[in-house]
Order: C-alpha cells, then structure tokens, then sequence
C-alpha cells in the first residue's frame, strides 16, 4: 500500500484511496454540475485531514476537475458564458457579503443554529421538490415525448411579465431565455451569500437555482455551473493559500489526478442520461446529505469537542 | 555505672551512623549502575512516502526497579469547539474553549503489571498528570471533562496513547536489567522536537530518572511544498492553481483525442 505524506495536512494518506475518492467526487462534478466539496470535506476528516486543509485542498482539487469537465461540456455547448459570467459576478459580491454577515450573526450568539436549520431545511426542500418535480416529468415523458423546454415554458408564463419589466433584457442563447441581466447577478449574490454562511461551494443550491428560477435547459445547467464553480475556487485556493496556508498541495494533487478524469466519465454519462434523470439523481443526492446532516443533529456525538476551523 | 557506659557507645554509634549512612547510599548507587536510555534513532526524516515509523528504545534499570516512558511533544495551545445541544435536541458545536500549555503529543509506555502501579498524577505519570499543567479559557469551562474529550480526540489519530505492558526486560545481571520497548511514531506525529524520557520505579516511588530529544524533521519534497507554503504562500497559491489547471485541461485534450466519439 503505497502512502504519501501529506506536509501542509501533517498526516499520511494511502495514495489510492484518495485517487479513488477524487475519481468519484470528480463523476459527481462531470455529471450533476455539482464541486463535490459537500461530500469530499467530510470524507477526507475521516481520513485525519484537519478540516481546514480538507476544505482548501478540494478547492483546488476542484480547479482541475472542473477545467477538465467545463472542457467537456463545451464542446457539447453546454456552457452559457454570459450567463457564467453574470452569476460569477453576483456570486463573489454574494461571497463578501456572507461573510460579514456571518460574523454579525456570530456575534449574536445563535448563528450555528439557524445555519444547521436553514441547510437542513434548503436541502430538504429543494432535494424533496427536485425529487418529486423530475418523477413527474419521468412519468409524463412516457405519455409524450415533448420537450422539456416546451412543458417548461407553460409553467414559467405566469412569472414572465414580471421578470420582463427588469432592465437591461439580454438574450442568453445557450440558456434559451432573453432576461434581465440583472436577475442572474441576483441569484450570484443569493447563492454566495448562503455558501458564505454554510461554508460551501454553492453548487447545490446553484444547479437548482438555475434549473428552477432561470428556467435553464438541465444539460447546459451542467455545464455552466462548472464554469461558474472553475473561477470561484481559483479565487479560493489563492485566498486560501495567502492567508491560511491550509492548501495541501500534494494533497490536491492526488485528488485531481482522480478527479480530472472523473469529469470527463462524468460528462459522457451525463450527455447519455435525459434531464429529468438527472435531476432525480441529484435530488436523491441532496436529500442523502440531508439525512446525514440531520442524523449528525440529532445523534449523540462520541465525542463532545472538535478541532476550531470545521463546519 | 552501665548508665556511663551506654551514653558514650550511643554517641559513637550515632557518629557512626552519620559517617556510614552517606557511604553506604553512595555505594548503593555505584553498584546499582544508574538508569541507561538509547533510542535507535534520535532523528526521524519525514519524506514524501513516509507513512509513520517506529522507534527501538533500549536501556537499562536497577534490577529491582521499573521503568516507565514518557513521549511527549512540543506544548500548545490548542482552540476547540465544545458540542452541546441547542434547542434541547440538536447537537451542534456550541461553546469555544482553548487548553493552554498542552503537548501536541504524549504517549506512555508501561511495563508487564498492574497500570495503578506506573501511572498516577503523584507520579506525574499519565493523563491526570497532564492535567495538572494545562490551563484552560474560558476558566468558566469545564476543565476536566473538556481535557478528557480532547485526549478521546487525540487518541484517535494516534498521538495520545497509554501503551499498557509494553515494555519487556531481560536477564538481571550485575544487579541491573536490560528493558526494550518499540514506539510507535504515527504519521500525524508533526515535525519538531520531543522529549523521550525513561523513569525508574520502586514501590510507587521514582528512583531516579533519564531523557533524549527525538526530533521529527521535513525532508526532500514535503520539506519544499512546506517552506513554500509558508514563505511564499501567494506563489504558493497560484502555482497551485495553475497546476490544477493543466491538468485539468491536459485530461480535457487527451480525452478528446481519445475519445473523438462526439
């Protein structure tokens, strides 16, 4: 069993097992769109990786995969890169904001309770309404074989005069919508704001954000949340590594040589899947973190202190 | 007349007994050759496949005595989250607290017998000894109870250990044995320096006592992504990033080329 020390996490890990786990999260990414840092965080604590180090060498871990995947799903036009652009914007403003208001809140006393609640309860919502939205369409796809969009677009009718008053109309052609930039830029800020505060990369909430309020196709959801997750882990790689030292280079290497890879199988197999699968996958993700979470909550812990610096 | 003749033998006896008293303590100590501790290697090179290691102590003690190790490591101060619950059924990290002057590292070795015999706060021998130096903030915290679930915590990666009849002796001879123990050195072991101390025992009592340094040292590849980290961590950090980025798009175009199925 080959071992590599690990010198910035201070520990040893076995060199295929954490290739293994980067190819797995790397396959999530490919798939779903989705950083993976919700699962591969607390995955690599278990391995004896301080919490800190795990989360900032998955940020750069996910540098790789999702250049490797945004690669990918832009040769199958899957990227919006304005539309990219636009929540990345909002999203880094969003981020800032987060993290005032989170030390604000932390201030008050109370904040690890309303964040524990307001996670448990996003991803409730959001995994169970996914869930139960895509069964629908599974269902209404074997009655007829329209077009997601065109069943989408009787839905989104009532909700169009309002977000059509919005200024600046820019029409996103990837996406298939003409809207007002300023509705994605909000959404950035939205989405940054809640993966400041729960201390995430935010491709949970945004893949649903822009299926379910953009109105966007799945497939190019996939593909420009990548797009989107690439330059806000740069950003925090670079912060991380400035002022916390906790980016474990070796570490993130061995992740990445999985996780590159794992894209690319994961994108293969996303564009073989139908939109309404995928989203049924992702929600049974979502509402699995969910359980775990609450399970977390509601379990007695086997021991009562954690190391400062973890969520 | 016999109360004459004991007055001055009790003198003499006493003055004798003030002469011999020191001698014989001294001769004592010379044939009892004093406490001996080698480890195999005083300096541990933590590499880029390192994986932990193990360290061979050797030495010796008074025949009628035991011996006891103490590993310890660098003192610290370390800042933990206290877990408790909120709303009477959530468990969530709830309160801070910081144990002040608390080795990053503290592994006991006992020999064969009963552990009451080898560790004890008196003998400042064990986790209730270590107790005794560390401080903790808030003082409103519970000390104790926070000390022992941060030692759960500890033992979990390996630092913290009490290794019960790990120690073995050999052959008396000359009124002094031979005792051998391996130590274990986990991965989570940080570079830096250690004390490995070696305590004679005798009826709950110690006898005497003995130390080395053993330090822990970053070397080849681990020692130049470290000290690149920590001196220049903004190049650090875009080498990090740019590496990522290669091989993300490095994958990207070997993929394509061999993929071509698009």
């Amino acid at each position: 069993m080959l071992h590599m020390y690990l010198p910035i996490a201070g520990n040893s890990v076995n060199v295929f097992l954490i290739f293994g786990l980067g190819g797995f999260v790397g396959l999530l990414s490919g798939i779903f769109g989705v950083g993976g840092g919700f699962l591969m965080t607390p995955l690599l604590m278990m391995f004896g990786i301080p919490p800190t180090v795990a989360a900032a060498s998955d940020s750069n871990q996910i540098v790789g995969a999702s250049t490797s995947g945004t690669l990918a799903h832009m040769r199958l036009g899957n990227v919006d890169i304005p539309m990219g652009i636009m929540l990345l914007v909002g999203g880094v403003g969003g981020g800032t904001v987060g993290v005032q208001l989170i030390k604000l809140l932390r201030a008050t006393g109370n904040a690890d309770f309303l964040i524990a609640i307001t996670y448990v309860i996003m991803l409730g919502g959001v995994g169970g309404y996914m869930f139960w939205e895509s069964l629908q369409g599974l269902k209404k796809d074997k009655i007829q074989s329209a077009t997601e969009q065109q069943s989408e677009v009787t839905q989104v009718t009532t909700k169009k005069s309002l977000l059509q008053s919005l200024p600046f109309q820019f029409k996103f052609e990837k996406s298939g919508c003409e809207i007002s930039m300023v509705l994605p830029l909000l959404i950035g800020v939205l989405v940054g704001v809640l993966a400041a505060i729960m201390g995430v990369g935010g491709g949970f909430i945004m893949v649903p954000v822009m299926v379910y309020l953009l109105r966007m196709p799945m497939h190019v959801v996939v593909g420009t949340s990548l797009f989107q997750i690439l330059f806000t882990c740069i950003n925090v790689t670079v912060m991380q590594s400035y002022s916390n030292h906790t980016v474990d280079f070796v570490l993130a290497v061995l992740l990445l040589l999985g996780s590159t890879i794992g894209a690319q199988v994961g994108t293969a197999v996303s564009k073989r899947l139908k939109a309404d699968q995928l989203k049924i996958m992702l929600a049974s993700l979502v509402l699995l973190v969910c359980v775990k979470m609450t399970a977390g909550l509601l379990m007695t812990p086997a021991i009562m202190v954690a190391l400062k610096g973890g969520h | 007349m016999l109360i004459k003749k004991t007055l001055p033998l009790t003198l003499l006896h006493i003055l004798a007994a003030l002469l011999v008293i020191p001698s014989l303590a001294w001769s004592a100590q010379a044939i009892e050759a004093p406490l001996a501790l080698n480890l195999s290697s005083r300096t541990i090179q933590i590499s880029t496949f390192y994986n932990g290691t193990t360290l061979e102590v050797t030495g010796t003690v008074p025949v009628d005595n035991d011996i006891v190790l103490q590993v310890s490591g660098p003192k610290q101060d370390v800042h933990l989250k206290v877990k408790g619950k909120i709303a009477g059924f959530l468990w969530m990290n709830k309160d801070d607290a910081s144990l002040e002057n608390i080795p990053a590292v503290y592994m006991v070795y006992t020999p064969p017998g009963t552990i009451g015999n080898f560790i004890s706060s008196d003998l400042g021998i064990g986790y209730k000894a270590l107790l005794k130096d560390i401080s903790i903030s808030p003082e409103s915290s519970d000390k104790a109870f926070v000390f022992g679930e941060y030692v759960k915590l500890m033992e979990d990666s390996g630092v913290y250990a009490i290794n019960e009849a790990a120690i073995t002796y050999g052959e008396p001879n000359n009124g002094t044995k031979g005792f051998s123990a391996t130590l274990s050195i986990p991965s989570k072991m940080a570079a830096g320096k250690y004390t490995v101390e070696a305590i004679a025992l005798k009826d709950r009592r110690i006898q005497g006592q003995t130390q080395d340094d053993l330090t822990l040292e970053l070397t080849g590849l681990p020692a130049v992504i470290s000290s690149m980290a920590f001196d220049n961590p903004l190049l650090y950090g875009f080498m990090a990033v740019f590496i990522a980025l290669g091989a993300g798009l490095a994958i990207g175009v070997i993929f394509r080329g061999g993929g071509g199925a698009h």
